[in-house]
This record gives C-alpha cells, structure tokens and sequence, in this order.
C-alpha cells in the first residue's frame, strides 16, 4: 500500500481519499462516510496541545536547561543518567505497584457495584447519585480533602488510635501507598462502576430468563451470564486504570509530596521533581518522553492480548 | 419526557460554562503582569506577612499615577513558579527573594536590573539598611535586592503552659534541651513538634547542630565545592547528636505526617500537645494570625542551645539575612519602582513589621523597637542578631536550587532512619555546588 502511494503521481487527479484506500474508496464514498474536513478543528487542537508539546518535549530530552536562557545540546546524557538513577528505578516499580493495586482493588469493587446499580431495586437510584459524587470532585479536592481527614494530629486518626496507631501514615512507605490506593480508589470507582453499570444494563433479559426457567440461582446468573457479557466492558475499564494509574500525579503531589524521602515517587512525580523543583527540565521531559512510550506500549498490549482490537459486538449468545 | 429534552439545553449550559471559567482562569491565574496594563506587579511569597505588603501597595497607589498590585503565590509553590514564569512574558516587575543563592542563576541570565541607578539617584535606598544584610544582594559587586521583611533567626519557641505544667525551664544547653525532653514526653505531650513534611523545618536541627559543633566554616566548606567536609568528625558528631535525639522521641513518631505550611505543627504548639518548636522568627507572626489568643499569652521563645565542647560560637545564628525584592530588566516602569522600594525604609513600613514581630533591618529600625507592639520580642531578636558573629544562611538558600530537592530527601531520610550516616553523607557529597 506504501509503495503505491508513493508512487502515485500527484497530479493524477485522484481524490486524496482514494490515494490512502485505492480499494475500498468506491464503497466507502458510497456510504457517505465524513470527509477529514470533520475531524480537522479536532485533529488542529491535537495537534497544537499533543503533538507539539511531544515533540518539543522528545528535543528538549537531549538538551540541558534550567528554565532561563536557552537550551543547551548534551547529547544522550540526560537519557544516560537516568538509567543509572536508582530513584528512577524506584519510580518505575511503585508506578506498577500503584496501578496494578487500583486494578485489582477497583475491579471487583465496581463491578459488584455497577451491576447492583444496574437493577430496578428500591432505592436504588438515590444511593447511585450519592456512590457518583467523589467522582465531581477534582482530584485536587480530593486529595486536599483526605489529607487533612488524615491528620495525625488533628484529623481522624487521632480519635481512632486504635486503628491508625501513632496516626503515621504519610511516613512509612507502606502506609503512605495504602493511603495513596485508598484515595485513587474512593475517586475512581464510582466512575467505573458508571461502565458497569450501562454495560450490566444492556444485557438482555432474556438471558436470565432462561437462566431462571433453567434453574439458575444468582450466583449462577452472575458468574455465567453477566461476567462474561461484561467481558469488553471490563477490558475498556482496565485500560483506562492502567493508563490513569500510570499518569497519576495530583494524588501523590498534594498527599505526600513522593516522601517519606523517595518512597512514593512514582514516575510522573519524580518528572515533576526533576524540572520543577530541581529545575532540571532535560532530565524531566526524559521521564516524561519514557512515561509516553510506556504507557503506549502497555496499553497497545492490553488491546492485543485480550482481543479488544477484534471485538465485534457484546450480544454474544444473543442471536 | 420532559427531562430528556431538558439535558442537552442543561449539557450545553455547563459546557459553556465550564469553558468560561477556564479562560477567565487563563486570564488572571498567572500572578504577574501579561502585557503592560500599565501597572508593576509585585509577586509575593504567600504567607501571614503579606497584610503587611498590601499595605504598602496601598500606601503606594494613594500618591503613585502607576498602580501596583500585589500577586501572592502559596509559600510552598513560591520559588517553582518564579522560575517558570520569570523568563516569559507572565513575569512580574518586582519579587520577593531570599538574596544571594537565590537570585544568583537569574543574574547570570541577565534577567535583573542592576539597582546602581537607582541608588545613584537616591543613596538612601542603600545607607538606610543594614549593610551585612544589604550586601547579601550583592552579585558580582553589583546590588541587586532591597531588604523587604524582617530579618529571620531560627529560634527555639515554647508553650509556656506545657513547660511549666513539666517543670522544665527553656534550654540552654543541649543536655538541658534532652531532659526537657524526657520530661515532657512524662508528660504525655510531643515534646518538639515539628513539620516533617516539608522538610525544610526538619534542616533547621542539622543548620544549627552543625554550626553550633562545627562552626561555621564546615559548611562554607563544603558548598565551596570541598566534598571532604561532609565526612569530617564533626559532621559525624552532629549527625550522630540528631540521631539520639530522634531516637529519643523528641518529635515523637509522626513527624513526617506532619507540616508547618498547612497550619499542623502551629496548631500542636498553641494547643498545648506539643512543647517546643524551632522555626524562623516569623513563627510569631503565625501564631497570630492562626492563634492570637495563644500568641499574646502563652508564647515562648529561646534562642538555639549551647553544646558542650562544640566549635562554633554559642552565638551564632541561623536562618534567613532577609527577604528581597529584586526588579525585572524589562520593567516598563522603573521610576515607579524605584519610588517603591523606597517604602522599605519608611517609618510606617518598619512599624508595621515590628508590630507583627518582624524585625526589619533599617538603619532607623532600632528607634522604633521600644514603641512597637512587642518591645520584648523585637529586643531580643535584635541582640540576637546583633551580636552573632556569623549567621548562617538556611542550607538550601545557599546552595544552588538545583540542589534543594536532593537535600531535603536526604535530610528527611537520615531523620527517619531510612538513611545512615554513611548514606547521608554520600547524598550530600553528591550534591551540585555551583
């Protein structure tokens, strides 16, 4: 296909369309599909707000600057440095173990959530409303909101010492990350339970039915019919915590500025350390240009291994 | 059906909305001048001081044609913003800074207006201040900052309450300071409280341990770029002296979940739950604002410990010479300016300082003292200050800015045991000195 564009003369009087898709150009303009003119406002504001920035930002990871004057060229030594940084390292690990604890933790949670929200019982539209409000929250808020109720001092765990202790969370690792799960969990899962929740809802009822004429209980129900038909929902919730997970920052910036010391400092908090307060900007946009990548790859191989990319429809045994 | 119909209108209504707000925060969010609007902007570090700075302004438009507006940035984001917007068109025409270290990269990116000019046309602007702390603006011979604030020794404060209910009587030896420790931890109370969280208040034990054992030449030292003096023994023997006081249980257990900047470790003070606190002299100012019942009545300070045996000078200070306000080259304005730096030597300026316990560093300081609203305090910082025969710079406005984050980890990591004193030495040797 590449080496037919390329060979194509352009004044050959072909319409753009058809140049990309030779074949399929008659039956797609039969359809009356929107020409790229539709997408351009779009595809303009991708550019200037993505693109741009992502390309300045892959240059500036070969250059040293500290925000005044102009920048210099230094090579591969900020992407050199980076590599043998311990800290580095680090944040790489905590970033999974953050993400992989918002999948695992939030999953379950929203989906037993989603597909309780997703029947006709009493009450029920009342408490999804109040389940839906941390997610109008800005995670701002949110964070600002929890750390003071985590004041050791002056917040919940000094009147329930006997579950919190000395009341020190944001100073030992491992309290500091159940803090930072917690939050991200409190934020997000009303969102995903809104997923399971549509996705439980468009589920046929004639399914359970039959289920029921079958002699099929809940469990059965719930384990043979609505997990399985919330396959492609699950997949598009997962991705988006994977990607959220690995973009976090807010949460760890106001909760616990990635201390003690260098404990929670994932990725994108160790980019911001390394520009905004060291003033490093090379070795910044270097995290910042491997987070990219990364954060690319892992969902590229989501999509592939659970055959997102293939799905057709979620009606499967329907028709 | 009716709804339905309803909730594009309503979708449509909060979209427009939403946008409106974003751009009308593009518009005014940047804290500085964006094109000339035909004011100076004056970008402040956000604290309890800032009535004070909004007086001046005030003071300043009753008679200027120029207007100037105050833009204040929350304290804990000060200097991260200044850097980012200084070199754009956002910049302000005025800031606050910490002199020396701080202004130093923005010299050499030729972004500051010499004040040679100014102070050709009006010497006052520098035989009015102090010139050891006058001269802590000075780049390559040349002024660039006028003292705006008080000056700021770290001293050691107390709640008189707690201390007496304990017994104990403010320290001034080091073995003092650990008994009063054990006796307030008896107490059931913090016995020092501090804001582990941001970390600056944690350096504040390590500037002047390290001064007090050392002296201040270690340190000049080791930021002249001589790695050696980290590992010298009387590195080793404050840092070993901080460690028997956290495993004392001086700060107790929860430190680092604790701040000054949101109000936490001011609140243990004046609520009786904690002893002591060492912060910057401007503490008082905060009580006052936060606690103004506590800070008129039950506020105590001390200066920091003497140690036996310790090289430098009992008398010795440390903390911050001064806050600064230095002038943007591109100023469109620079008469205005000037005629507003002069405020930072006016007799209502000093007042209002001294008033809220700022101790300000004109030459016409020391006749105002006696009449402010705190003649004691004031006093007592004055003959502090007065006498030290060095003062030594907060570790992380003297070194560079690239070096702030990597010590305050360290610092935090050798605090709470996740470092030793081989790691935190190594971390400090890797620090960059220029």
């Amino acid at each position: 296909m590449t080496t037919k564009i390329t060979s194509a003369p352009p004044a050959a009087g072909l319409r753009k369309e058809s140049r990309r898709r030779p074949a399929a150009s008659p039956s797609i303009s039969t359809v009356g599909r929107p020409g790229f003119a539709w997408a351009l406002p779009a595809a303009l504001f991708f550019t200037l707000f993505a693109i741009v920035p992502l390309v300045m930002v892959a240059v500036l990871s070969f250059m040293s600057w500290n925000g005044l004057g102009s920048p210099q060229w230094v090579g591969t030594d900020n992407w050199s440095r980076l590599w043998d940084d311990p800290v580095m390292l680090k944040s790489v690990w905590l970033t999974l173990l953050l993400t992989a604890l918002g999948v695992v933790i939030q999953t379950p949670l929203s989906i037993l959530l989603g597909v309780w929200a997703a029947g006709y019982q009493r009450n029920r539209a009342v408490l999804s409303v109040i389940y839906f409000i941390p997610l109008l929250l800005s995670a701002t808020a949110v964070s600002v909101l929890w750390r003071a109720l985590l004041d050791p001092n002056f917040g919940i765990p000094a009147d329930a010492t006997w579950l919190f202790g000395d009341g020190n969370l944001f100073g030992e690792q491992a309290t500091a990350i159940g803090v930072l799960a917690f939050v991200s969990t409190w934020q997000f899962t009303p969102f995903h339970t809104l997923i399971y929740q549509g996705a439980a809802r468009s589920i046929p009822q004639v399914l359970y039915q039959a289920a029921e004429i079958d002699g099929a209980g809940r469990y059965r129900q719930f384990f043979h019919i609505t997990l399985p038909q919330l396959r492609n929902s699950m997949i598009t919730s997962m991705i988006l915590m994977i990607v959220g997970g690995l973009t976090t920052f807010e949460t760890v910036l106001i909760l616990t500025q990635g201390g003690p010391g260098t404990d929670t400092t994932i990725s994108a908090y160790y980019m911001y350390d390394k520009a905004f307060k060291g003033f490093d900007f090379g070795a910044g946009s270097a995290i910042a240009l491997a987070l990219v990548v990364a954060a690319t790859i892992i969902s590229l191989v989501v999509v592939k291994v659970s055959g997102y990319d293939k799905m057709r429809s979620s009606m499967e045994g329907v028709s | 059906m009716k709804t339905r119909a309803r909730l594009p209108r309503l979708i449509a209504t909060g979209a427009t909305l939403a946008l409106a707000l974003s751009l009308s925060a593009c518009g005014d969010g940047n804290g500085g001048a964006s094109a000339d609007d035909g004011k100076i902007h004056i970008l402040v570090y956000g604290d309890a001081t800032n009535k004070i700075e909004k007086q001046i302004v005030d003071k300043f438009n009753e008679t200027s044609d120029v207007k100037a507006v105050l833009d204040t940035i929350p304290g804990a984001d000060y200097q991260k913003k200044l850097q980012t917007i200084i070199s754009t068109p956002q910049a302000p025409d005025v800031f606050f800074n910490w002199g020396g270290g701080s202004i130093k990269p923005f010299v050499k990116a030729d972004l500051l207006l010499p004040l040679d000019d100014f102070i050709k046309k009006n010497p006052e602007l520098e035989s009015k201040f102090l010139p050891s702390v006058f001269n802590n603006a000075v780049v390559d011979g040349k002024p660039y900052g006028i003292p705006m604030r008080g000056t700021q020794p770290v001293l050691l404060f107390h709640n008189k309450n707690v201390l007496k209910k304990a017994g104990v009587q403010p320290p001034k030896t080091w073995d003092e300071l650990l008994n009063a420790v054990d006796a307030l931890k008896d107490e059931g109370v913090t016995p020092i409280a501090l804001g582990g969280g941001d970390v600056w208040p944690t350096q504040m034990w390590f500037q002047y341990l390290f001064d007090r054992i050392a002296g201040p030449e270690l340190f000049a030292k080791a930021i002249e770029g001589d790695k050696s003096a980290w590992e010298a023994p009387e590195s080793k023997k404050a840092l070993k002296m901080i460690r028997e006081l956290v495993d004392a249980g001086a700060f107790g257990k929860n430190y680092d979940s604790v701040k000054y900047t949101n109000g936490g470790s001011v609140a243990l003070v004046a609520q009786g739950k904690a002893g002591f606190e060492l912060m910057g002299s401007w503490y008082y100012s905060q009580q006052l604002t936060d606690h103004p019942d506590f800070a008129e009545k039950g506020l105590g300070y001390s200066a920091f410990p003497t140690v036996e045996g310790g090289k430098g000078d009992p008398k010795n200070v440390a903390g911050n010479t001064n806050n600064y306000y230095s002038v943007l080259k591109k100023t469109k304005h620079p008469e205005a300016v000037a005629k507003f730096l002069e405020l930072m030597y006016s007799d209502e300026f000093v007042k209002a300082q001294l008033d809220v316990g700022n101790l300000t560093t004109t030459t016409n300081t020391d006749e105002f003292i006696e009449t402010s609203a705190t003649p004691e305090y004031s006093r007592f910082q004055y003959d502090l200050v007065a006498n030290a025969p060095s003062f030594q710079l907060s570790w992380d406005q003297a070194y560079p800015q690239s070096a702030a984050s990597d010590m305050h980890k360290a610092i935090q990591q050798f605090f709470n045991g996740q470092l030793d004193a081989d790691g935190f030495i190594k971390a400090m040797q890797a620090l960059p000195t220029e």
